[in-house]
């Protein structure tokens, strides 16, 4: 498992990706982490869920209840306008710090 | 499945959370945990097993609460709700309740401005009294313990003068045997002519005894005052001048004690100048001079005409100095049993001197404020009420978000407080450009006209009016707002008829106490209007139109005999009558309606003295023989006096009709001889013959009866002098006043002439008091009937606005518009009836206290009463018709379609 501080400044990243591609309730959100990463990371209620509420302060997601037919209501998240920018700033900084490290450790991303 | 809220719950509270946010992120967490125990499941976990893991997402406890606490906002910082919190704070509280009702005012200006203006009027008009009874009432008068001054009267209630000014001798004898006062002094009317540098002038002055100043306290501003030895016969050539005087005739000169002035034409020393506002009350003096009785005078017990001052000693009372008094007056009563037969001595309290006359009719507009504050209040309760009917929601929301009664009623009251400061603060704008308004009508008689004002005491009355005010108008819609059933108004979703029947039935109570009130004060107004009336249409005995009048006082000093005096007014009368314009001219010793005048006591030949007591008096004028045809007094025997009554032919009067009709009941009074002296005399000078009768004119007041009058000639009469000039003229007569003055100045140069007014001025400034106080009251009750009306209307309106329904309704099925317009004006009518019917009653019970103010009229006079609800019924008659007619036009297919 990776060291905390580390999962702290990409958490932000992660979920920011996760909702550009479509609005997700916060368990979608987990288990995508969980499974895209293979479990490698993996965010629990206690971390999450802060976490989104602040990211939705900020502006940069915005969670609406849904009603589907059948199923108890959802709180979806979804990227906004603001979020959009934010998410691309981060992406070209993290890439430009994952290279450095890259060119220093020697080890290649696959 | 397993709860998982009591796990979060119980992680969540710490923060203090708004409820609604709470409930959502419990809501949001607990579906994940659902979710995850449901995946655990699936993959084979058991129930024990999946309930671990899910609980395993809430470990880290502390970081999800402290995390959660960064971002959340606690609660507490909701949008304010007055009402809605459970702890209080008063101040807090009372501020928030300020800016919210303060907004409330600022969103419905209307409602504000009517409102207000409302309170203004009300507010107003009371501080505007007030600080008239402040200063003539309340305020103490300018000397040292103003409580310990009377005025020591001599009381002759047997021959209708209850306050009579005393005679010399008398006031010698109190004030060397009572035991009651510090200090008692007397003072006399006079007046100089002051000649030397500058246009001769008429100054009046008082004579006053050496202690008069030490007595109030007064000290003058420049050199001293009277020292005792020249309050003695020989030493009084010394004279104090007044403020006034001293700055407008002498240019302030500091150097002015121990100068010479020329009085009446002899040379008087300036001892002392008085301070700017000296002045004793009631009395206009420009010129004070000791009084130094003579042996002779101090001994006369037949000329009354002093003013007594005393001081009475520290803690003597009122009625001991009267009982005092009393008792000394009975012991001269038998010391001098042909003088002073009946005479009584009477003491009263400066302040009531001062006061005496108009205290009444203050009192009474300072009620009638009052009522009119009562009236304005019931109209802005009736708009509060209306308003407090569209605030239902709003009440209703504060009420179910926890707001107490207490704390509604609060509110509300806030509200109309708030309502009542900002129209004291308007009303106390509208007093002081009032109390200047009040400054031209008070009658000038009142002495502390000039010192009227607003100060701290005025200021004071105004804010604790408000706020009462504030309260009394705020109570009912604050009582009836928090007093309504919740599920009802939830029920009725917001129709305004939530404000129901007893909504309905106080905003009626209001217009019946309205118009209650209005009516009083109608009723007040019209009676005091009808004294007015009364008053004008008496007939004074004389014609008042086209008569000028002025004083010429002749200085006894440069005109010492008789025969001077008498030249100087054939003289002048000769040069007047010959000016054009002038139609006749005479001279009088007093002209008609002035409070002061000469009588004399007199015998009648063939009827011996009493043997005790004292010879009957009669007021007498000493006229020239033109003075009849001049006035307009009609003549009903004998002859009038004329040229050839002159000083060495017998002499002769004319009587007034009263006098004959009193003395010689069933017989001719012409030819009958009268005598100021003893019955038995036989010396043929001291017989008056009577030659005429004439008809009565009012002597001292319009509303007093005439009491018996001579006239007697001035060639023969020489004990009292002629002071006024009284001109008939067939043009304008202020027009000739030039003239008049110039024909003087041909005579004597010297001579000064004052106090210029023509005969209309003298009779409206002798009842200046009545229109004082009827204009005053016709305003206030004007206003409360204004007010009245525009309640009605609102009433009448805002029900016609309730009912659109219903009318719609009848007229659709075939309601005429006259039967709405009955039926309309009817529920008016009713209000108005209730209302006449209390205010009628009130009107009979409270009236009483004016009957001081009334003339010829009764306090319950039934045509008043009957003309001035008539008035009042019409009038609320054509308020509830305007809302009516309006009714009328309801569309029927409009009305029937907003349901």
């Amino acid at each position: 498992m990776l060291d905390r501080e580390l999962k702290k400044g990409s958490a932000e990243l992660l979920i920011l990706s996760l909702v550009e591609e479509q609005p997700r309730h916060g368990y979608d959100i987990g288990n995508l982490i969980e499974r895209r990463s293979d479990g490698v990371l993996r965010f629990n209620v206690a971390s999450l869920y802060p976490l989104l509420y602040r990211l939705e302060k900020r502006g940069w997601i915005e969670g609406r209840w849904v009603e589907k037919a059948g199923q108890r209501r959802r709180r979806y998240y979804r990227l906004t306008a603001a979020g959009k920018k934010v998410l691309a700033a981060q992406r070209s900084s993290w890439r430009e710090f994952v290279e450095a490290i890259s060119r220093i450790t020697g080890i290649e991303h696959a | 499945m397993p709860d998982w809220k009591k796990e979060i719950g119980g992680r969540l509270s710490r923060l203090g959370l708004p409820p609604t946010r709470e409930a959502e992120i419990a809501e949001e967490l607990a579906q994940h945990l659902d979710d995850r125990y449901e995946q655990s499941r699936q993959g084979g976990a058991t129930k024990e097993e999946a309930y671990r893991a899910a609980l395993l997402e809430l470990t880290e406890g502390d970081l999800f609460a402290r995390e959660l606490g960064r971002v959340e906002r606690p609660a507490g910082r909701d949008p304010i709700v007055p009402g809605a919190q459970r702890r209080t704070n008063l101040f807090r509280d009372l501020w928030q309740d300020l800016r919210y009702s303060l907004r409330t005012l600022v969103k419905n200006p209307g409602f504000t401005a009517v409102a207000v203006i409302a309170l203004a009027l009300g507010i107003g008009a009371n501080s505007a009294i007030f600080s008239v009874v402040n200063t003539v009432l309340l305020r103490p008068l300018p000397y040292k313990d103003p409580d310990r001054l009377v005025m020591v009267w001599e009381d002759d209630t047997k021959g209708g003068y209850p306050r009579d000014t005393p005679a010399a001798a008398n006031y010698v004898d109190w004030r060397a045997q009572n035991q009651v006062f510090e200090g008692m002094a007397a003072m006399a009317d006079t007046s100089f002519n002051l000649t030397g540098a500058g246009d001769p002038e008429r100054l009046e002055g008082k004579l006053v005894s050496a202690d008069l100043f030490p007595l109030l306290g007064v000290e003058p501003q420049l050199g001293r005052a009277f020292l005792p030895e020249e309050d003695r016969p020989g030493g009084n050539r010394v004279v104090l001048l007044s403020h006034g005087l001293w700055q407008r005739r002498f240019g302030s000169d500091p150097k002015i004690t121990g100068q010479p002035l020329t009085l009446n034409g002899e040379s008087y020393t300036v001892v002392g100048v008085m301070p700017p506002h000296f002045r004793f009350p009631g009395e206009e003096a420009e010129l004070w001079a000791p009084i130094a009785f003579t042996p002779e005078e101090a001994a006369n017990r037949g000329r009354h005409y002093l003013k007594v001052l005393a001081r009475m000693k520290q803690g003597v009372t009122l009625g001991q100095a009267q009982a005092e008094m009393s008792t000394i007056a009975a012991r001269l009563q038998q010391q001098h049993p042909d003088q002073n037969k009946d005479l009584g001595a009477a003491v009263t309290s400066l302040h009531e001197y001062v006061a005496g006359d108009i205290r009444p009719a203050l009192l009474v507009l300072l009620g009638a404020v009052g009522f009119v504050l009562l009236v304005a209040c019931a109209n802005v309760a009736n708009l509060l009420l209306a308003r407090a009917a569209a605030r239902q929601k709003e009440i209703a929301i504060r009420v179910a978000l926890g707001a107490s009664r207490f704390r509604l009623i609060r509110q509300f009251l806030t509200e109309s407080v708030l309502l009542a400061a900002l129209g004291g603060v308007v009303g106390l704008l509208l007093s002081l450009w009032g109390v200047g308004l009040l400054q031209a009508f008070i009658p000038q008689s009142i002495s502390q006209v000039k010192a009227v004002g607003v100060d701290g005491k005025v200021l004071v009355f105004t804010l604790l009016v408000s706020l009462l005010t504030g309260l009394i108008f705020g109570l009912a819609p604050a009582t009836q707002a928090s007093n309504f059933n919740l599920n009802e108004t939830l029920k009725e979703g917001g129709r305004d008829s939530a404000a129901g029947s007893r909504g309905n039935r106080i905003r009626g109570l209001l217009v019946v106490a309205e118009v209650a009130v209005s009516l009083l004060l109608l009723i007040g107004a019209g009676l005091l209007i009808n004294s007015f009336l009364r008053l004008r249409s008496v007939d004074p005995g004389f014609r008042t139109d086209n008569l000028l009048t002025m004083e010429v006082v002749l200085p006894e000093t440069k005109y010492s005999e008789h025969a001077q005096r008498a030249a100087f007014y054939t003289d002048l009368l000769r040069r007047v009558e010959a000016l054009p314009g002038v139609k006749s001219a005479a001279v009088t010793t007093n002209l008609p309606l002035y409070p002061q005048g000469n009588s004399i006591s007199f015998s009648i030949e063939g009827r011996p003295d009493p043997a005790t007591g004292r010879k009957p008096t009669v007021v007498t004028r000493v006229i020239s023989p033109q003075y009849f045809s001049t006035m307009g007094i009609q003549f009903l025997q004998g002859r009038q006096l004329n040229e050839q009554d002159r000083a060495d032919s017998p002499a002769v009067a004319v009587i007034s009709e009263t006098m004959a009709r009193r003395f010689w009941p069933d017989g001719d009074p012409l030819g009958k001889r009268i005598t100021p002296g003893r019955a038995d005399s036989t010396d043929p000078n001291d017989w008056i013959t009577i030659v005429g009768v004439a008809k009565d004119v009012r002597q001292f007041e319009l509303n007093a009866e005439p009491k018996p009058q001579m006239y007697l000639s001035y060639e023969q009469a020489g004990f009292f002098e002629p002071n006024d000039l009284v001109v008939s003229t067939s043009v304008e007569p202020l027009s000739l006043a030039s003239a008049v003055r110039k024909a003087v100045w041909e005579v004597d140069k010297d001579q000064p002439v004052s106090n210029v007014r023509t005969m209309e001025d003298i009779l409206s400034g002798s009842i200046a008091r009545q229109r004082f106080s009827m204009l005053l009251l016709g305003v206030f009750a004007g206003l409360a009937l204004v007010l009245a009306a525009v309640g009605i209307y609102g009433v009448i309106s805002y029900s016609v606005a309730q009912r659109t329904r219903e009318i719609g309704l009848r007229m659709a099925l075939g309601a005429q518009r006259s039967d709405v317009v009955k039926m309309v004006v009817g529920q008016g009518l009713k209000l108005v009836l209730i209302g006449v019917a209390f205010g009628l009653a009130a009107a009979f019970v409270l009236t009483r206290v004016m009957s001081s103010l009334l003339f010829g009229v009764s306090a319950t006079d039934p045509v008043t009463f009957l003309v001035i609800s008539l008035v009042l019924i019409c009038v609320a008659l054509l308020a509830s018709f305007i809302p009516a007619r309006n009714a009328t036009k309801v569309d029927p297919m409009i009305a029937l379609r907003a349901e």
